[in-house]
């Protein structure tokens, strides 16, 4: 267990701090040479060109401190070296020698007066502080590109894009993220993890965040409603209704965005928002008794057996479906101890009527809220997830079909949501086959996503996550989390597999393409490399897992201070978070498979069979290793396929110029995604599933396919069904579907746009005459309320409840 | 953005242009999450957006 005595590393880190510190310091008073007049040199020349006067008592003070690290403490002897520098200076007769000659000459004159040891560290400090002013001048240069050039002409401004580089509060972010990044690289992370990442060997992920916190979570919304919880910022009440539970699920995700740099997913969405519909409910029928007039005494017994029927102990996740059959028939049983039959069937009738419609409210302003709502400082829209399809339940199909239609429905003007992300859930016996209690809802899913790109679908039969499902407890179905993190096993506790409560630490990724590149027909010499590059991969995982150890239970007030990480319910505000944080993963990622496979064999895994049997041998040893890492320390080491595009730019381009342009690996601006088929190679969509699915069996850290499609889905969403259930025989634990979305702002049409509008005919950034616009077909200037609207959208999606 | 009421009022719809300078919006999932506009992603995500080629068309089967 080399996680045992990790107060001692933790000093250790701190104590390289210190060193680092002191050499900064040091360098400051060496830089500072200069001043003083002697016989001879009088001005000497800085870095910068200024030129000053020349000072040997700055000399004498830096060879004192180099020879007091070693124990040295004579003064004499440092002015008499000192004064040695100053004439050998003299005697070359140039009038003004630069800072780097005089650093020279000392380093020469300790070494012929036999001090090799105080020579040694002054070389040392000298190497560093030349380092730590590169640093300095790059972070400068960097702060300065962020603050004077544009967005769209600055890469780095545009690396995250979901925060707008050119506000006021993206650019802050930007400049606190270089800041903490420079510092981390120079004072904190291991030179070897430093440098393999600078070099582009690995890519350390949201290094900026390297010493406060970790990446993602799931929040069990269901739990953390029960009993009401705190914001930081003052106490919420159980959800009392839909609408009630909805916001506060939107400000669950915002409060904890800002307690991690990753994104924030609910796993149980419809089962944690189902008991708000039955609160709402219960409310709708007493409104309806007070309507008809009914008396105040009948209606108060009726809404308490109605409580005692959904929620048997009181409390929010005590729930038990009310809207159901049986549910129904308690409640009529009740009305007509007041009212007769007929009159029951119709309270009952329109109080199910004005709560799926206070449920489809609730589900459109979630959507306008996460796509709205700021987090960190006001410059990013929290990323959200949410995880939904299998809950049968009147109540949480109630949700299900109303989110769907929400987004099918899209924002104010019809525009695609951006936020959160919408994972169905297939699975068998539940949503996917035709007499599955939720078949419809999946295909109201498949129509969805044919229109608006989400939901995608995860799927919970495939070999990957089979294995966990336990009856109908949502607990035991993996959740992803948005663009592709899973979380399952639990090794450090066995007995709590579920992702409920649990995320990711951080990760990091391995440029595969690299690794190919040096070994180019090696296979056996590759594999003996890629192994180093793994090890170097779990050390640094470890070593930040250590930092983040020591982080304490109120460092993060929302994620540990209310309970939604798994177990931090049980500490107090000043306790460490290490033992807790173990059920987090800690991930290995990969990039660039095909140009790894191209590097080592001249062809990618879509091309050649060999090459997919070696790929898959790559990537099962990383799983294996990952493995065995875990079984060795009892952490979740896990493997992921690697997101992200932009940093495969940056990969390319150090390989670039470390191998020249090599036509299929390095001439392209990016590397392609972790286990995927290159986008530019033609392959068919089955062939594409087929071929990435077996991959998705190794990185349990996340995984996500994708199949792009040429034209409109909805003109067509049998095929579009059909990649669904292909992706799901095939084994995809997890996948979607792409196809483009654009939308005419001025005639609000939505779908595919070539260079003009089919529906009005301007092009790009043309204006049309108001004429033309007035008399073409469904453009109306939609005056109504959104609940009007909301009306005419049931309408559209007649689904059975 | 189309204003109705100040657009209704106006005397002559055909001398009225609307939407000049209003660009089309191009939804696009990149790393997993959609943006709408092409702007915002950085030079390596831009090429590979460009680069992708469709691996079925849903028109065929109309
Ligand atoms: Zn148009």
């Amino acid at each position: 267990m080399p996680l045992r005595g990790a107060g001692k590393q933790q000093k250790t880190v701190f104590e390289l701090i210190i060193v680092r510190f002191f050499s900064v310091y040091y360098g400051v008073i060496e830089e500072g040479i200069g001043y003083m007049e002697p016989a001879g040199i009088r001005f000497i020349k800085k870095r910068d060109s200024r030129v000053v006067p020349f000072d040997i008592t700055k000399i004498d003070e830096a060879i004192f401190r180099a020879a007091r690290t070693q124990g040295g403490t004579d003064r004499t002897m440092s002015r008499a070296l000192a004064e040695q520098v100053a004439s050998m200076l003299a005697a070359e007769r140039n009038e003004t020698p630069d800072v780097e000659h005089v650093q020279d000459v000392v380093e020469k004159v300790l070494i012929e007066n036999g001090h090799a040891r105080t020579a040694k560290a002054y070389i040392l400090y000298r190497n560093e502080r030349t380092r730590v002013r590169e640093m300095k001048t790059r972070l400068m240069n960097t702060l300065r590109d962020l603050s004077f050039t544009d967005a769209k002409d600055l890469d780095l401004k545009r690396e995250n894009a979901n925060i707008d580089g050119d506000t006021p509060m993206g650019t802050m972010l930007r400049y606190g993220s270089e800041a903490a990044k420079a510092f981390y690289k120079n004072y904190l992370l291991s030179p070897e993890h430093s440098r393999a990442h600078e070099e582009g060997d690995i890519h350390i992920h949201d290094l900026d965040f390297l010493s406060l916190t970790t990446t993602c979570c799931q929040i069990d919304i269901k739990k953390l409603f029960n009993g009401g919880f705190n914001t930081g910022h003052g106490f919420l009440r159980e959800p009392n209704s839909i609408q009630c539970a909805s916001a506060l699920a939107c400000i669950a995700i915002q409060s904890n965005q800002n307690d991690q740099h990753g994104g924030q997913s609910i796993p149980n969405f419809e089962y944690g928002l189902a008991p708000g519909v039955a609160r709402s409910f219960i409310k709708n029928i007493d409104l309806a008794l007070d309507m008809r007039d009914a008396d105040e005494d009948f209606r108060s017994s009726v809404k308490a057996a109605l409580s005692g029927f959904a929620f048997p102990t009181g409390e929010y996740a005590s729930f038990r479906s009310i809207l159901g059959e049986e549910g129904l028939a308690f409640v009529r049983s009740q009305l007509v101890k007041g009212i007769a039959a007929e009159e029951a069937d119709r309270v009952v009738a329109k109080a199910v009527a004005r709560t799926d419609k206070d449920t489809y409210q609730a589900m459109e302003g979630l959507l306008h809220n996460l796509n709205t709502m700021h987090s960190r400082a006001g410059a990013q829209v929290p990323f959200s997830s949410i995880n939904y399809g299998t809950d049968t339940s009147a109540e949480g199909r109630m949700v299900i079909r109303n989110t769907l239609l929400a987004e099918d429905a899209g924002l104010g003007n019809g525009e695609t949501p951006i936020f959160p992300i919408h994972i169905f859930k297939v699975r068998e016996g539940y949503s996917f086959n035709p007499e599955d209690p939720n078949y419809d809802l999946f295909k109201l899913a498949c129509r969805v996503s044919a229109k608006r790109l989400f939901p995608n679908f995860s799927f919970m039969e495939a070999p990957i996550n089979r294995e966990y499902l336990q009856g109908d407890d949502p607990d035991h179905e993996v959740a992803y989390m948005g663009c592709r993190t899973r979380v399952m096993a639990n090794r450090y506790d066995k007995s709590r597999e579920t992702t409920f409560g649990r995320g990711n630490l951080s990760f990091t990724t391995i440029n595969l393409p690299r690794l190919g590149l040096k070994h180019r027909g090696d296979i056996e010499g590759f594999f003996e490399d890629l192994n180093k590059v793994i090890d170097l991969v779990f050390s640094q995982l470890l070593e930040r897992f250590e930092i983040q150890s020591h982080k304490r239970c109120r460092n993060y007030p929302f994620l540990m201070g209310q309970g939604i990480w798994l177990d931090s319910d049980n500490l107090t505000s000043f306790d460490e978070v290490g033992e807790i944080l173990k059920h987090g993963t800690l991930t290995t990622g990969f990039i660039g498979l095909a140009e790894c496979l191209k590097a080592l064999l001249g062809v990618h895994h879509g091309e050649s069979a060999e090459a997919q049997e070696l790929g898959l041998r790559i990537v099962r040893t990383i799983r294996e290793r990952s493995d065995a890492q875990g079984e060795k320390t009892g952490l979740n080491f896990t493997v992921i396929a690697t997101p992200a595009e932009g940093l495969a730019g940056r990969f390319v381009k150090y390989d670039r110029k470390l191998f020249g342009s090599i036509p299929g690996i390095t001439d392209r601006d990016y590397y392609t995604n972790s286990f995927h088929i290159p986008v530019y190679f033609p392959i068919t969509a089955f062939n594409k599933i087929r071929l990435e699915a077996p991959y998705h069996a190794f990185t349990n850290g996340g995984h996500i396919s994708y199949v792009e499609v040429d034209g409109d889905p909805l003109n067509n969403l049998q095929a579009f069904e059909d990649i669904v259930k292909a992706m799901k025989e095939m084994g995809i634990g997890y996948g979607s579907i792409n196809h483009p979305v654009d939308r005419d702002p001025v005639c609000g049409y939505t779908g595919i746009i070539g260079d003009v509008c089919p529906r009005c005919g301007r092009r790009d950034g043309e204006g049309i005459p108001l004429s033309t616009l007035k008399r073409l077909k469904g453009y109306v200037c939609d005056s109504r309320s959104s609940d009007e609207r909301s009306e005419s959208r049931d309408k559209i999606a007649n689904i059975k409840l | 953005m189309i204003h109705c009421k100040s657009e209704m009022a106006a005397a002559d719809a055909d001398q009225i242009l609307i939407g000049s300078n209003v660009k089309f919006e191009r939804i696009r999932r990149i790393t997993g999450y959609l943006v709408g506009t092409l702007d915002r992603f950085n030079n390596g995500k831009a090429a590979e957006e460009r680069e992708r080629v469709k691996h079925c068309s849903m028109d065929a089967w109309k």
